[in-house]
Formats: C-alpha cells, structure tokens, sequence
C-alpha cells in the first residue's frame, strides 16, 4: 500500500475541478442522476407490490401448500365402471397417510368440509355457507382467536356440537357482539359457539374494499359434527386436504409420493386433484421479474445516454484542458497519471450523480407507490445494484476521453492555444 | 566531471516524406555541471525544438543524447515521463502554473509524481518557496500574484525534485524589464549555487549574463562563445 496520498490527492483535485465548472459538471452527471433514480424507483415500486401482496399471503397463512381437492375422474359422455363408481373420493384417512409420505416435509396440514345449512340466532335467520374444519385449518389459513377457544382434539373427534365464527358472522348473527356462549342453530342442530375469529382486513390499496371480507363469513363446525350429523356420511369424506410444505424444495418429491399413495388409496383412480400453490405463485411472480427488467433497462438506457453525453462534454472539455495537461505531463506526469486523474474525475462525479439519483429515486418511489396507495418498502439490494450500474457504466465512457487525453504528446499539448 | 547534457548528431524532422521540415539538422552540444548557457538565434533557428529534446518532451529524429549520463533518445512514453519528473525542471515564457490550485499545490506536484510522502512534499515545498523568495504566498491562488511572482512560483516548482538541468524558455519574456531582471539575477544565483542552466532567449543582453552562449541558425550550432570569467 502506497503511502503517497497520491490518490487523496488526486480525489481532492478532482472535486476542485467539479466545483470549479459546476454547470458543466451536472450536466454530466444528469445521466446518472436519472439512471440510477430510475433503476432504484422502479425496483422499489415493484419490491413494495410484491412485499405487499406477500403480505396479504403471509395473511392467509403462507402459500408453502399444496392443496389436494377431489376431481371427475369420469369423462363427459363416458358411462363411469364399476370401479369407478365404487370410489368413495376424497376422504380423511387420505390426509392422515399424506402426512405419513414424509413427515419431516409436512408441518402441518388441514381438513376441510363444506355444507350449506340455514343458521339461525335469536338475531338474525340465514343461508349461509357452513366450514367443516379439522387438524391445524384455523392457523394454516391465518386466522386467530379474537375471543373465547379454538376447537379441542376432543371437540374435533367427539364432533361436539360447537362453532367459531368470524367477525361478519358475529355482527350478522350477534349484532351486540356478545356471541361467545351463545347458541345458534345449524339446520337443525344446535351448537355453542365456543369462540370468534378475529376480523381479517386486506387491501391492495388503502380506498379499496377489503378483499379478505368473505374470509370474515365463515361458520366453522368440527369436519366430525358436519359429517355425522349434517351430512350422515360414515366414509368420512372431506372436500379438500391441504399440506403446509415449509421447505419449498420439498415440495415436488413430495407431490409425486402423495400422488402415488392417493392412487393406491383410491383403486388407481386419480378422481382428486394436487394445486401447488408455491409454483402458482412463483409463476405469477416471474411475471413480476419482467417489470423489474423494464425498469432496470430504462435505468440502464438512460445511463447509457446520459455517459454518451458525458463523453461529449468531456471530450469537449478535453480541449480547454489541454494545456493543463501539457504542464502536467512536462513536471513528470506519465500517460498513467493523466489517466488515472481523468477517470478519478470520472468516477468522482458519476459517485456524486449517484447520491443525487438516490435521493431522486427515493422521492419517486414515494409519490408513485403513495399514488398506488401501497406501503412503500426499499430493498438495500436495490441501492446497490443502482449504484453499482451507474458505476459500471461511469467507468466505461470515462475510459475514452481519459485514454485520449493520457495520449497528448507533452510538446503538442503545451503548445496548444 | 560528466557532462550533464552529451548530444552527437540530434536531428528532427516534422511532417514526412515532401512535407518534411527539417528543424534541427545535427547538434553537437556538450553541457557541464554547472554551467550555465545560453541557446540563442532567430525565429525558426530550432532553439525551441532542442529545448523540448533536451527536456525530454520530444524524442529526436536521429542522433544520441545522454542526460546526466543516462541515454535517452531511445525512451518513450512512462521512462520519458520520469526523467522529465526526476531530472529536468522547466521554467515556461507563460508560466504555466495551475490556475486552480494555490501556489503550494503547484510547488508540490511534480514531488506527487515522484511518490514522495505528503509531509516530505509539503516541507519541500516550502523550502523551495523560500529559496525563490515568496514563502508568504503559499496558500495564494496563482491568479493572485504578480507576473515575476507567477515565474517565482514557476522556478520554485521546477527545482522542486532537484533536477538534474533547469531549462528555462524564454523566462522574462512576459516580464515588464526590471522584474525580468530580478527573475534572471535570480537564475544567476541558482547558478552560482551550483545549479545547471539552459536558457533560451532571443535577447543579447540576457545572452551575455551566461557563461557560455551558444548560437543556432537553421537547426545548426553556427556559433559557441565562451564568456570571459
């Protein structure tokens, strides 16, 4: 390591420069300024909306789940076999021996069941969608307690005859809101609701409606009480079976074991269906990655015109300076040196044009994403790649005005008026 | 003792082929340490291109030359550029300082080049300021000095690296006569000192503070007059 100062020197000498033509200088910085604004504000647009939507799975309890649904086996205008009428479908000894394909792959998973009944309070007298849930449905779907209990194991194997309702629910059907402890009717059972869900709230911007309201209708029984007592079904059926797949690399050894099981289970019929969600969202998400692409090539473009600039000023600059050069270089000064001082210069503003474009790209972000109505989330990462774009390319059309002006002859340039 | 500056033959010719204008035509020319001379002749005489193949700003066409004994005519690009930073110091008509760096910074530059650490740099400098008189002015602006300061400033940066040969081209030309005076009493001194001295002027009478005068004319040494002591 050098102990000249030598490159302080040559930083120093460079910022008087810069101060000295500070016109000059902003102009040719404006490229970068606007480069890295761009590059920045985009990827922070598109980082917020995706944080944001992330938010609103995170909030239904995570897309690490594959969803197994019952499914036609029949094809239209197909007389079914035997076999396949003798399928019972989708039932929940499936879910248990899913759970067995790998059990350190499956956190957790979930049983759902659908019935349609009219409910009835002292309140209100409805046709409303009932939910018949099993093992971990409340936390694998984001939901929460808000008042009184969850279903217990017994509750769920015993199907006692109790129901969690959610906050639409309540207001509908308990419109004091005092619901816990409660009776209602569901078709001709009476339950107690023994607990209320607290009311899930999204938006993608902050006038829109909520689009988790429906969430908030739900009627939740025990899978159990709606199968034995609504619906007299001693199969054990079930209308959907999610696993929660943490490890997303899991997933697709994971799917094929659980397909093969299923078949087994269901006389080599595949009368059900497998949705990985994962994948759906990834998919939607590399869509997501094309926006990201667009802005970083409008980054880039205007950085490219902005150095093209640069080049020509500095190359128009390049001839005032000549002399200066001449001097140097009779003092001692090699090509090297003259080089190095022009791309100090260069890079010196293309730096000083970057913590411009920051500050730029921050407030654009801000007024676009306040426009869109989305909170705004930066990604360090994104600082970087801006910075290290505009860097990239402050460098390369440095190069050409530096390496013209380190090839002066010294005679010609101290000639030169 | 060596010679400081040793040439056998130097020519230089610009242009090529039917274009070419020979500018020097073969030059002997032996300089001794701590001489002082003087290259004088017309407009056109090539004074100004031996000077810049004397301080290494040119390389000559054809012909040897050694500087301080080292061979240079063959040197190019980075080797020139250090001989020039270690050996030669240059005095320019014009000055030719920095305008946007104070007189110090000026002073210290060509010792940046050399690699010489900050506070070496900045002791040298002053050193050399006072040696030319104007150690006041150090945080001065260039701009702001007077025209025999500026050529102060100008001497103190080309002796800043003790060079070898002081070549200076034309100094007081740009000086009102008793300023210019002052400047070349000041390069007899830094003769006296021991100090080696080419300078080039057209004006006899400066010509005749020397110790030896050396005349050209159409790229040829026509005339070399010892001064009596």
């Amino acid at each position: 390591m050098k102990t000249t100062g030598a490159f302080r020197e040559r930083l120093r000498s460079a910022w008087t420069e810069i101060r000295e033509n500070l016109g000059r200088s902003v102009l040719q910085a404006l490229g970068v300024m606007l480069g890295v604004a761009s590059v920045l504000g985009g990827f922070s647009i598109s980082d917020s909306q995706r944080r944001h939507s992330d938010d609103a799975w995170m909030k239904r309890g995570g897309f690490d789940k594959l969803n197994v649904q019952p499914a036609g086996a029949i094809r239209d205008g197909t007389t079914p076999t035997a076999l396949q009428n003798a399928n019972l479908g989708l039932r929940r000894t499936d879910a248990r021996d899913g759970e067995r394909v790998d059990e350190k792959a499956v956190q957790a998973f979930s049983v759902e069941k659908f019935a349609r009944a009219r409910v009835r309070s002292p309140f209100a007298d409805r046709d409303r969608d009932i939910r018949g849930i099993a093992a971990d449905y409340l936390a694998m779907n984001g939901y929460e307690i808000e008042e009184g209990r969850a279903f217990s194991t017994e509750d769920l194997e015993k199907a006692s005859p109790v129901a969690l309702l959610g906050a639409e629910a309540v207001s509908v059907f308990f419109p004091n809101g005092d619901a816990v402890g409660q009776v209602i009717r569901v078709g001709d059972i009476p339950v107690t609701v023994v607990g209320i869900l607290r009311e899930k709230v999204f938006r993608w911007r902050e006038s829109e409606q909520n689009v988790f309201a429906w969430r908030n209708r739900i009627i939740a029984l025990p899978a159990t009480l709606v199968a034995q007592r609504m619906q007299g079904d001693v199969h054990q059926r079930v209308d959907r079976v999610v696993f929660k797949i943490p490890n997303l690399g899991l997933m697709d050894v994971f799917s094929t074991g659980l397909r093969s099981v299923l078949k087994a289970n269901h006389r080599q019929q595949e009368d059900f269906r497998l949705d990985d969600i994962a994948a759906r969202v990834k998919k939607r998400r590399s869509q997501g990655q094309v926006y990201n692409m667009i802005f970083m090539l409008s980054g880039i473009l205007s950085l490219v015109g902005g150095g093209m600039v640069n080049v020509n000023i500095q190359l128009a600059s390049l001839k005032e300076r000549v002399r200066e050069v001449g001097v140097k270089m009779a003092i001692g000064a090699s090509g090297r040196e003259v080089f190095k001082e022009f791309m100090t210069e260069a890079l010196l503003l293309t730096s000083l044009g970057g913590l411009v474009g920051f500050v730029l790209g921050v407030l654009f972000s801000k007024v676009i994403t306040k426009v869109l109505e989305v909170p705004l989330w930066m990604n360090p990462a994104s600082f970087v790649w801006a910075f290290a774009l505009a860097l990239v390319f402050g460098f390369v059309f440095a190069i050409y005005p530096a390496w013209k002006a380190s090839r002066l002859s010294p005679m010609e340039a101290l000639r030169y008026e | 003792m060596p010679n400081i500056i040793e040439t056998s033959g130097l020519t230089k010719v610009f242009g090529s082929n039917g274009m070419s204008v020979h500018a020097l035509r073969g030059i002997d020319l032996a300089v001794s340490r701590g001489e002082f001379v003087a290259l004088v002749g017309p407009s056109g005489s090539g004074k100004s291109t031996l000077m810049a193949i004397l301080g290494c700003l040119d390389s000559p066409t054809e012909g040897r030359y050694r500087l301080d004994g080292e061979p240079v005519e063959g040197l190019t690009g980075p080797a020139l550029a250090r001989i020039r930073n270690e050996k030669v110091g240059f005095v320019f008509q014009s000055y030719n300082l920095l305008p946007k760096e104070n007189v110090l910074r000026n002073v210290e530059l060509p010792l940046l080049y050399a690699g010489l650490p900050r506070k070496e740099r900045r002791a040298r400098a002053f050193e050399m300021l006072e040696k030319v008189g104007i150690p006041e002015k150090a945080t001065v602006l260039p701009a702001q000095l007077s025209g025999g300061q500026r050529q102060r400033v100008a001497i103190a940066r080309a002796l800043a690296n003790h060079p070898a040969l002081l070549l200076a081209d034309e100094p007081t030309g740009a000086l009102d006569s008793k300023t210019g005076a002052e400047v070349l009493e000041l390069f007899c001194e830094l003769n006296r000192q021991g100090n080696t001295v080419v300078l080039v002027t057209h004006d006899p009478k400066i010509a005749a503070l020397a110790s030896r005068r050396v005349e050209l004319q159409d790229g040829l040494v026509v005339r070399e007059e010892e001064r009596a002591a």
